[in-house]
């Protein structure tokens, strides 16, 4: 456990000196708070550029504050998570590929410790910014649009989190058995677009899938209700979590280190 | 120019302020660097006129880690 | 007890046999040296010993077993070692100390003392990135030995140093024999014979000569008479060739080597031959072979 610690404090360590404490956050709160205020002002924006064409005739329907939350969920779940995996990508294949990895594990250091260390960092960092940014967007909505129950949230923030959650752990399964960064971050991206495009274009076979729950989490800001499949679907995610974060351990234990 | 009129910039200050905090971390930590990855007033010209992204390209990329 | 028992160690690369089976043992409180040439095996040796390489046959048995966890007994130091360049040397210094289950404020007090002892106390608040290449040998030097392991492996600790450290880390190295075994790699006969007293001499992945350094001149040491002639050197060294206790002859230039049995019945018969026929003779020199020659004829073979 003490040596738990010393690991984790390395990561928060390199986690201030990169400046990551400090630019993912804002990046997070730009990305987020963008949606609702460009939402609000996209007549006046529309207007500047010239106005509408003469004879064009096009109603602008005011979005609902759910329908303006919903957007900045979808920046998290592109831009987001895009950010997540190239911020992640590196944290164990970046260093068995400079060799540093080697000197640190010929300690004794438990592997276990060693690739928890490394998810609860970037949980901290990732949660931390998910949460001031969408916060933010919340508050903006309110000031902008009209409140939206905070419970109501709270709720969709922790449901949301669970896909975040996942991805991160997925970028550590792969950093765990691909030496190159740049690999890594393909092979996440590309199993989180497939998962995506399959969950959502056969969802009512796939109904469980992860992939789902921003769906489900936009159904319930716009229309206040979670579909009957969330549950299944928070199962899922959680027991691949939990089996990635096993296998993540059980093969960085057997791999060859230089 | 009714458009600057029409915003209330007490809404919109807060972000431009975020983005000049982001700016002003990568420049900083531009100078401070040994080594980016790439000449150093290229990536100074991306944080300083890519609009909201720059200082963030900078960060992911511009770094040797 | 030996520290660590390796038998019949075996390992590929693809279709390549990098190690052919290795048998030896370390024990305590020795300077070993593994001597070679590039290319004979010894980083994927020490590699396998650290653990980062995994053998496919043959076992490594550290004192307290297989089941105990041997990272304790053991400092490592790769060929190019690679740090945090974020970190500074006293912080990276503290962080292995405390990985490798030191207290915290114990890590911190060793630390300072290997700081003092590698030389780079003046640089320990310099971010390691900014750290020449010998201040970071020094570093891993430091880092190796920061838990007071039983053994210390070094790969090629001075090969990319240039003379002034390298001279630096041997005298380094000198100091820690005191402390702990050592199991350093070099391909440089000097380096070795300087500070080890032993030496595991791999050639083609397969262990050749091992022994102390005093066995090995005795066991390999031949005596050898060098002899001059005022004309036709290669012409006389033939016939000389022919005695009795001369057991092989090499011409370089005008003098001409003979490696011989017994040296008192080689002087006698070689002077009495050259008197006896009058040949002009213009040196004649006793000496012995060094380590070196032996090496260098097992590496050419």
């Amino acid at each position: 456990m003490k040596q738990w610690v010393t690991l984790l404090k390395k990561e928060m360590l390199e986690l201030a000196r990169n400046f990551k404490w400090i630019w993912v956050p804002l990046t997070f709160i730009l990305i987020t708070v963008k949606e609702p205020l460009t939402l609000y002002y996209l007549p006046q924006i529309i207007d500047s550029l010239g106005g509408l064409p003469e004879g064009a005739v096009i109603e602008l329907p005011v979005p609902s504050a759910g329908e303006a939350l919903a957007a900045s969920l979808s920046q998290l779940n592109t831009i987001g998570v895009l950010i997540i995996v190239l911020i992640a990508m590196g944290s164990i294949a970046g260093e068995r590929k400079s060799g540093v990895a080697g000197l640190i594990l010929v300690k004794p250091v438990s592997y276990a410790g060693f690739v928890t260390a490394k998810w609860t960092s970037l949980m901290m960092l990732i949660w931390l910014s998910y949460f001031l940014g969408y916060f933010l967007s919340w508050y903006y909505v309110g000031i902008l649009f009209e409140f939206i129950p905070f419970v109501d949230f709270l709720q969709s923030f922790f449901v949301y989190g669970i896909w975040l959650t996942l991805i991160i752990t997925i970028v550590i399964l792969f950093n765990t058995f691909i030496k190159s960064p740049g690999a890594v971050g393909f092979f996440t991206i590309g199993i989180i677009v497939l998962l995506t495009l399959l969950s959502t274009s056969l969802s009512h076979l796939m109904e469980w899938s992860p992939a789902l729950l921003s769906a489900y989490t936009n159904t319930f800001i716009i229309g206040g209700n979670f579909p009957d499949e969330l549950l299944p679907s928070i199962i899922v995610s959680v027991i691949a979590i939990t089996i990635s974060m096993i296998a993540s351990i059980a093969i960085f234990k057997r791999r060859e280190l230089a | 120019m009714e458009i600057l009129e029409s915003i209330n910039w007490a809404i919109i200050a807060p972000i431009v302020i975020i983005q000049l905090i982001l700016m002003a971390v990568a420049i900083i930590d531009l100078v401070k660097i040994e080594k980016a990855n790439g000449p150093k007033w290229v990536w100074a010209l991306v944080i300083l006129f890519i609009n909201l992204l720059g200082p963030i390209i900078y960060f992911i990329f511009g770094r040797r880690s | 007890m030996p520290v660590v028992s390796i038998t019949n160690l075996k390992k590929r690369f693809k279709d390549q046999e990098v190690i052919k089976g290795l048998d030896f043992q370390l024990s305590e409180g020795k300077c070993i040296a593994l001597l070679g040439a590039n290319g004979a095996g010894k980083t994927t040796t020490l590699k396998m010993l650290a653990g980062l390489v995994k053998p496919d046959s043959g076992t490594i048995v550290y004192e307290g077993g297989e089941k105990a966890d041997f990272r304790r007994l053991i400092g490592y130091l790769p060929q190019f070692p690679v740090f945090y360049d974020w970190m500074t040397g006293k912080e990276f210094l503290e962080y292995a100390g405390q990985l490798a289950g030191l207290p915290k404020a114990e890590a911190k007090d060793r630390a300072a003392e290997l700081l003092e002892l590698t030389g780079i106390s003046e640089a320990k608040n310099r971010r390691i990135g900014k750290f020449s290449g010998g201040m970071k040998q020094r570093l891993g030097i430091a880092q190796a030995i920061i838990h007071r392991p039983k053994l210390v492996m070094l790969d090629e600790p001075v090969s990319a140093l240039d003379p002034f450290g390298r001279r630096e880390v041997l005298e380094l190295l000198g100091r820690l024999k005191k402390e702990t075994a050592i199991l350093f790699s070099t391909h440089i006969l000097n380096d070795a014979e300087e500070i080890c007293d032993e030496i595991l001499f791999l050639h083609g992945g397969e262990l050749i000569e091992s022994g102390t350094l005093a066995d090995l001149r005795t066991r390999h040491q031949q005596a050898k008479i060098d002899l001059v002639f005022k004309v036709n050197t290669a012409e006389y060294a033939e016939e000389i060739s022919l005695l009795p206790p001369v057991s092989s002859m090499e011409l370089k230039g005008d003098s001409a080597s003979f490696l011989v049995e017994d040296i008192e019945d080689a002087r006698n018969l070689f002077l009495t031959e050259i008197a006896k026929r009058k040949w002009p003779l213009l040196k004649f020199e006793i000496s012995r072979t060094s380590l070196e020659d032996v090496f260098m004829k097992v590496v050419k073979k």
